[in-house]
């Protein structure tokens, strides 16, 4: 719209400027009217004559009187011309002055309505401009206050943003307070439960120690027992291994027997089922705790080294 | 020779342990209730004894011929190998021979592992045996077939059947029904009389293959048990001679100027090995057997003899006294150089590897008595198997479980089977004369 109006403006001030150039003054055209002025022609004057004289003077006299007569009647006539002349070369200055005047008047009307325009045009592109510049003024305006609403909406935004940070953070850490607390009171029954506990586990160390020698005692029991009822086939190779899964009654009778993992020869597999299936009655010691963690379910693996 | 036997499973008898299975269910389940690492007792040694096993009587029904019994027959093999142990029907309590017929309880009192229990049934002319092999601490049932033979070959039957039983126990395939052959040697009109023979694993069964006043020595059994190799010095001088079983017909492969010994056949019973010395010196020779065709294996100023293949059929082992003594050597293939393997005394010949190449059997000689030894070919490890004063000629089951040689009972020479890994041992039954050069045949199906 702008870039329009600018079009238009500088159409119309071009037109106007261009406008005066088609009549220029006619200021050569009068100054040639006034040259040459024609010179008034020399009177030549005649000299006095005696008697005759006095016809002579007479005649002289009559002549003189014609002669003055003619004279002034050609000096009336010459004036009565330069009269006429002049009166015609008055109306001709005049008419020129008029002209010229004209001229000049209309020259000065036209420089007038010229600075007019120019002035009006330039008023016009002042305007323009002005508007232009009022109008980027405005724009730029708008563009601040929409600017400055976007940076408050912004700051509001961070505000509201920062205050819901403030909100979480405070509510963390009033959680991660809560949380310690609870730890805390957590480690402190612990801590509680620990030392109640290590009263009881060094009880139950001292009698673990005693289930394990008891344990071992056993496990060393059923192991010769074992490899008494073993025999080792004779394609057995130091490479075979069987593992069986035991389990016991607390009399120690066997109550199942099942192979967990094969040899892949079916005669070692037997053996070994058979060696432990042999012991009817297993070693077991007479403490129950001790027969139940260790002895009520247990695996016995066959691998035989040092074969022959 | 062996008549082929017919063998067929047994269907196996539902056996229902509900109750007790339910009941170790149970427990599995109140034992998985506790959280600790479950115990795990390791065994890595077994009994250093026989087996247990019995084999009770076999019923019999029909015209079952008189003589040794089926059941004592497969006793007499299984104890053979050293590996069983049996108890005598005497002390059994009761003589099953079906399974709802066997009290397992009965059998564990008395300490066994296994009960074999069977019957048999004569029916025109062919003999039918039922058996069941069970394992008297499992209850289970390990081996049930039938199988069925003429009447006149009941022993083919049951070393049949020790076979099976055999093989069930131990994972090894039987060589009960394998061959022996030997040289027997007595006085005849106050003459020497040589003879070869040959029999069942048991000395039974023998038949007189050949007989010749000259001596004969160093049987060697084809791979198809088809022929014999044998030295004769029936021509007064030693030389080879292939026999074979079936059509009795003889031929002298190998009568070079001054030794022909100690025949030995290749894998493939193509070629065989042998001990000449037409050469001034005795060395080891490999002839093939259809063109005749000698290919000298040793070249050394000492004596190499005694050879024969590796189990695979590419080394060979053979005796040398290239150390100053009689020694076990060993060449990896026939071009390789020969590597020593007995180091443990002055005296090691006769060397003989199984089928498995695990070990290498030879005579030994310690404190001046002749034994067997074994060697662990993986180890080098050296074992003396037998303590007697005289023992010879050692002959390894095709199986690599047993091995049978020749020792001195009193004046005269007997054959001896122990388990290949040494124990007790078991003589033949002895007949007139000296009993020599065991050869034990091989397996054949």
């Amino acid at each position: 719209m702008v870039l329009h109006l600018a079009i238009i403006g500088i159409a119309v001030t071009g037109w106007s400027w261009t406008n005066p150039k088609h009549d220029p003054p006619p200021r050569s055209i009068s100054a040639r009217l006034i040259t040459p002025q024609p010179k008034p022609s020399p009177i030549v004057e005649p000299d006095d004559q005696p008697d005759r004289d006095e016809l002579r003077k007479a005649e002289e006299q009559a002549r003189k009187l014609a002669e003055q007569k003619a004279r002034e009647d050609a000096e009336r006539k010459t004036k009565a011309l330069e009269q006429k002349r002049e009166q015609a070369e008055k109306q001709k200055r005049e008419e020129q002055a008029k002209i010229k005047e004209a001229a000049r008047i209309k020259a000065e009307a036209e420089a007038k309505a010229k600075q007019r325009k120019d002035a009006e045009a330039e008023k016009q592109k002042q305007a323009e401009a002005k508007r232009k510049a009022e109008e980027e003024k405005r724009r730029i305006e708008e563009q601040k206050k929409q600017e400055e609403q976007k940076r408050q909406e912004e700051a509001e935004r961070q505000k509201q943003k920062e205050a819901a940070e403030r909100k979480r953070q405070e509510a963390e850490r009033k959680l991660r307070e809560q949380h310690l607390k609870a730890t805390a009171d957590q480690a402190a029954q612990a801590e509680k439960a620990e030392a109640q506990k290590q009263a009881q586990a060094a009880a139950a160390r001292a009698r673990d120690a005693q289930m394990m020698t008891e344990s071992e005692k056993y496990q060393a029991l059923i192991r010769e027992r074992l490899k008494q009822a073993w025999y080792i086939p004779s394609s057995a190779t130091e490479e075979m291994e069987a593992r069986l899964q035991i389990t016991l009654l607390p009399t120690g009778e066997l109550a199942g027997v099942k192979l967990i993992s094969g040899s892949g020869n079916a005669a070692f597999d037997n053996s070994a089922l058979s060696a432990a299936c042999f012991l009817n009655r297993y070693p077991i010691p007479g403490d129950r705790d001790t027969f139940e963690r260790y002895f009520r379910q247990f695996t016995i693996e066959f691998n035989p080294r040092r074969l022959r | 020779m062996t008549q082929r036997i017919l063998t067929m499973p047994l269907p196996q008898k539902s056996h229902t342990v509900t109750g007790f299975a339910l009941m170790a269910a149970i427990l599995t389940f109140l034992a998985a209730t506790t959280v600790h690492a479950e115990l795990l007792i390791r065994v890595t040694e077994g009994a250093d004894s026989a087996i247990p096993v019995s084999i009770v009587p076999f019923a019999e029904s029909g015209a079952i011929p008189p003589g040794d019994k089926v059941s004592s027959i497969v006793r007499d093999d299984l104890v053979m190998t050293g590996e069983f142990r049996s108890l005598a029907p005497e002390k059994m309590l009761s003589l099953p021979s079906r399974r709802d017929e066997v009290f397992f309880r009965d059998w564990r009192m008395l300490g066994q592992r296994y009960v074999l229990v069977g019957g048999l049934t004569e029916k025109a002319g062919q003999v039918q045996a039922r058996y069941e092999l069970f394992d008297v601490n499992t209850e289970k049932r390990i081996l049930g077939e039938t199988a069925s033979a003429p009447v006149a070959n009941l022993r083919s039957l049951a070393h049949h059947i020790s076979d099976k039983v055999y093989e069930a126990i131990t994972g090894v395939p039987g060589a009960f029904s394998t061959k022996l052959a030997y040289i027997t040697l007595d006085k005849h009109n106050g003459k020497s009389r040589y003879r070869l023979q040959v029999s069942d694993v048991d000395g039974k069964r023998a038949q007189i293959r050949l007989e010749s006043p000259e001596p004969l020595l160093s049987p060697a059994w084809s791979p198809d048990g088809k022929k014999l190799a044998y030295v004769s010095f029936e021509t007064g001088k030693p030389a080879i001679y292939i026999h074979e079983m079936a059509s009795g017909k003889r031929t002298k492969i190998a009568d070079f100027p001054g030794l022909n010994s100690a025949p030995a056949w290749s894998h493939d019973g193509q070629s065989m090995l042998m001990t000449l010395s037409k050469d001034g010196n005795a060395e080891i020779y490999q002839m093939d057997l259809q063109s005749r065709q000698l290919k000298r294996l040793t070249n050394h100023w000492a004596i190499d003899t005694e050879a024969s293949w590796d189990s695979a059929g590419k080394g060979l082992f053979f005796t040398s006294d290239r150390s100053g003594g009689p020694q076990i050597y060993y060449k990896e293939n026939v071009n390789a150089e020969p590597r020593r393997i007995t180091f443990g005394s002055r005296y090691n010949a006769r060397p003989r590897p199984d089928s498995n190449g695990k070990f290498v059997y030879y005579v030994h000689q310690r404190d001046r008595a002749f034994g067997i030894a074994r060697t662990n070919l993986k180890t080098g490890e050296e074992t003396v198997l037998t303590r007697t004063e005289s023992d010879e000629s050692p002959s390894v089951s095709p199986n690599g479980r047993m091995l049978i040689y020749a020792t001195k009972q009193g004046d005269s020479s007997v054959l001896t089977v122990i388990s290949a890994d040494g124990g007790d041992a078991y003589s033949l039954p002895a007949s007139e004369g000296d009993v020599r050069e065991p050869a034990w045949g091989p397996l054949t199906r």
